[in-house]
C-alpha cells in the first residue's frame, strides 16, 4: 500500500516536471506577447539602486542594467523592487521574470534557480567598524556581534569561518542604524554599499572599513526561473554583448563606482578575443520607458 | 536514532517537492530549536507583563482620579492607532540608541527586553479596554451593596470589581493572548532569534522558503490552540451558576 503510494506520487512528480519542461520557455514567449519584462531590482540606498528624491525614479547599477536588458531583449520594462530575503519568492512565484537584485552566484542558488552565466559584477563583503574599535582583521570578530541584513549571504562564512556572533535586520539601514545604536561591533554588507557611505556621508564620520580584503567575493549574474533555457540565452548573448560594448565600464564611470572593478576589463578582452556580439543600451539621460 | 528519523523524514517530503535538508546540518537544527524556544521564551514573558500593565491601565481607566485618567487615555489612544512593528522600530532603533549613546554600554536594555516590553505594552491596552468593558458591566447595585459594606474605592475594585469584570471580560482577554502569541513574530524584526528570525536566516540561505512557512505555521497554530485551551478551561472554571449563561 505504501508501496503503491509511494509510486503515484513518483508518476506525479514526474509528470509535473514534464509539464514544466514543456513549457519551460514560456517566459521568453511571455514576454514578447506582451511586449513587456518584469525585473525585481534591489534598491537599498546607493549607487547600486536608490530612489531618486526629484523624480521618484528607480536610479543606479541595477535599475539601469534591468532597463538595458528589456531593451536588449527589444520590449518596456516593469522595475519591480524586491528585498533580499524575499526576492527568490518574486522570481519563483512569477511576479517577476529576471531578477537583477546584488544577488551573487552560490551553488545552493544555482541548484533551485536557472541564470544567465556570463557575470556583470563581483562583489565581496566588507565591514563597517567604529574606528576606536581595534579590528583589523575577519579574525577578529569572533565571538563579537555582528549586524548584516537578513537574507545576506555573509552570515554563513561569519559564523562558521569566523565565529561571530550574526544578527540579522530586516535591510541594511535597519542594520548599519543597529550599528550605530551599539547593538554590534560591525555591520558587514556588500562593499559597494558600504565604501562608498564612509566615504561621502559625514554622519558616518567615526567609522571606517579597517579590514583590506572582502568576505566572499561572488559574481553578480542576471537570475531566471530554473530551465528557462531561451530566456537565459537571450539574457545571456545582451549580457556579454555589453561587455564588448564596454558598456558596463561607461556605466560604471558614469555612477561614479570605485574603485573599478578589474572583471570587466578582464570579460571585455575575452569578448573581444572570443568575438561576442556588442551591444549598448541607449544613455539612461532620456526618461525611462515604463519604469515606476 | 533521532538522526534515523529525521533522515527518514526528509526523504519522506522530498518526492513531494519538499525539501528539509537543513533539519540534518546540526547547527542549522540547533538555531532552529532555540528559535522555538525564544518563541516560548517570549510568550512566557510577554502574557503576565501585558496583562500586569492591563489590569494597572484599566485600574486607572475607570477608578484613576483625573490626572492618572487624562495621561492614560493618551497613552492608550496613542499605542492602539499605531502599529506595533513601527513602535518596536522607534523603540529600538531610536529610542535605544538615544540610550545608548548616554550610557555606552552600560545599556541594560537587550533587543528581547524591548521586545517584551513594547508587545506587553500594546496588549496590555487591549486588555485595559476589554477589563473597562467588563468593569462598566458589572450592574450599579452591587457597587451600591459594597459601599453600604464600607468598602473602599480599592476594595471595591479588587474584590467586587475585577472578580466580575475578568469573567465578563474573558473572552475578550483570550482573544488578546491569542493575539499577542502571533505578535511575538515581530521579534524578528529587530534580530531577536525567535523562530521567524531563525526561520528567515536559514531560508535566506538555502531558499526553503515553503518548507519553513509551514513549520511555522504549524508551530504557531499549536501555541494559539493551547492559549485558546487554556482559555476555554478558565472560563468552565470560574463559570457562576445562574450568572450570565
Amino acid at each position: 500500500m505504501a508501496m503503491r503510494r509511494f509510486f503515484n506520487m513518483g508518476a506525479a512528480a514526474a509528470l509535473l516536471a514534464a509539464a514544466c519542461a514543456a513549457h519551460a520557455d514560456a517566459t521568453l514567449d511571455k514576454i514578447h506577447e506582451r511586449g513587456k519584462v518584469a525585473v525585481g531590482v534591489l534598491v537599498n540606498g546607493g549607487v547600486f539602486g536608490s530612489i531618486d528624491p526629484a523624480t521618484q525614479q528607480l536610479v543606479g547599477w541595477n535599475p539601469e542594467l534591468a532597463r538595458a536588458l528589456a531593451q536588449g531583449l527589444g520590449v518596456q520594462v516593469d522595475l519591480v523592487p524586491v528585498q533580499t530575503a524575499t526576492r527568490v519568492q518574486f522570481l519563483i512565484s512569477g511576479k517577476v521574470d529576471l531578477l537583477v537584485a546584488s544577488m551573487e552566484l552560490n551553488p545552493e542558488r544555482a541548484e533551485i534557480l536557472g541564470y544567465a552565466p556570463t557575470p556583470f559584477y563581483r562583489v565581496g563583503g566588507a565591514a563597517a567598524i567604529r574606528k576606536d574599535s581595534g579590528i583589523h582583521k575577519w579574525e577578529d570578530l569572533r565571538g563579537k556581534p555582528v549586524c548584516v541584513s537578513q537574507g545576506s549571504s555573509f552570515a554563513d562564512p561569519l559564523t562558521k569561518q569566523y565565529g561571530a556572533q550574526v544578527k540579522g535586520y530586516k535591510s541594511s539601514s535597519d542594520s548599519l542604524l543597529a550599528l550605530r545604536g551599539g547593538q554590534c561591533v560591525a555591520a558587514v554588507h556588500d562593499s559597494t554599499l558600504i565604501y562608498p557611505l564612509l566615504k561621502s556621508n559625514p554622519e558616518w564620520s567615526g567609522y571606517e572599513a579597517p579590514i583590506a580584503d572582502t568576505i566572499l567575493p561572488a559574481i553578480s549574474v542576471v537570475w531566471t526561473r530554473k530551465g528557462e533555457k531561451d530566456t537565459i540565452a537571450a539574457v545571456d548573448k545582451i549580457v556579454r554583448g555589453w561587455h564588448r560594448s564596454g558598456w558596463l565600464i561607461d556605466t560604471e564611470k558614469r555612477l561614479g563606482i570605485e574603485p573599478a572593478l578589474p572583471l570587466l576589463q578582464e570579460l571585455k578582452q575575452q569578448a573581444e578575443k572570443e568575438g561576442w556580439a556588442p551591444v549598448t543600451a541607449k544613455a539612461a539621460s532620456q526618461p525611462p520607458a515604463a519604469g515606476k | 536514532m533521532i538522526d534515523t528519523v529525521l533522515q527518514a523524514w526528509v526523504s519522506f517530503c522530498k518526492p513531494l517537492g519538499l525539501n528539509y535538508g537543513f533539519v540534518l546540518d546540526a547547527s542549522e537544527r540547533a538555531s532552529f530549536v532555540h528559535g522555538l524556544w525564544v518563541t516560548l521564551e517570549l510568550c512566557a514573558w510577554t502574557m503576565p507583563v501585558s496583562l500586569l500593565f492591563g489590569v494597572l491601565i484599566a485600574a486607572g481607566l475607570s477608578n484613576g482620579p483625573a490626572w492618572v485618567r487624562g495621561p492614560l487615555r493618551g497613552f492608550v489612544e496613542l499605542t492602539r492607532n499605531t502599529p506595533t512593528l513601527v513602535q518596536l522600530y522607534c523603540a529600538f532603533l531610536v529610542l535605544n540608541m538615544l540610550i545608548t549613546q548616554h550610557l555606552g554600554t552600560a545599556n541594560p536594555l537587550t533587543p528581547f527586553i524591548w521586545v517584551v516590553l513594547v508587545v506587553g505594552l500594546h496588549k496590555a491596552v487591549f486588555h485595559a479596554e476589554a477589563l473597562r468593558a467588563g468593569i462598566e458591566a458589572v450592574p450599579p447595585v452591587m457597587l451600591e451593596s459594597a459601599r453600604s459594606l464600607a468598602f473602599t474605592r480599592g476594595q471595591t475594585l479588587l474584590r467586587v470589581q475585577l472578580p466580575l469584570a475578568v469573567r465578563f471580560a474573558l473572552p475578550a482577554l483570550v482573544n488578546n493572548l491569542v493575539d499577542l502569541v502571533k505578535m511575538t513574530a515581530i521579534a524578528s524584526a529587530i534580530a531577536v532569534g525567535d523562530v521567524t528570525y531563525e526561520s528567515i536566516m536559514i531560508w535566506s540561505h538555502r531558499d526553503n522558503v515553503l518548507e519553513l512557512l509551514l513549520l511555522i505555521l504549524i508551530y504557531f497554530g499549536l501555541l494559539t490552540w493551547l492559549v485558546s485551551v487554556l482559555g476555554r478551561w478558565l472560563e468552565q472554571r470560574l463559570r457562576m451558576p445562574g450568572y450570565g449563561q
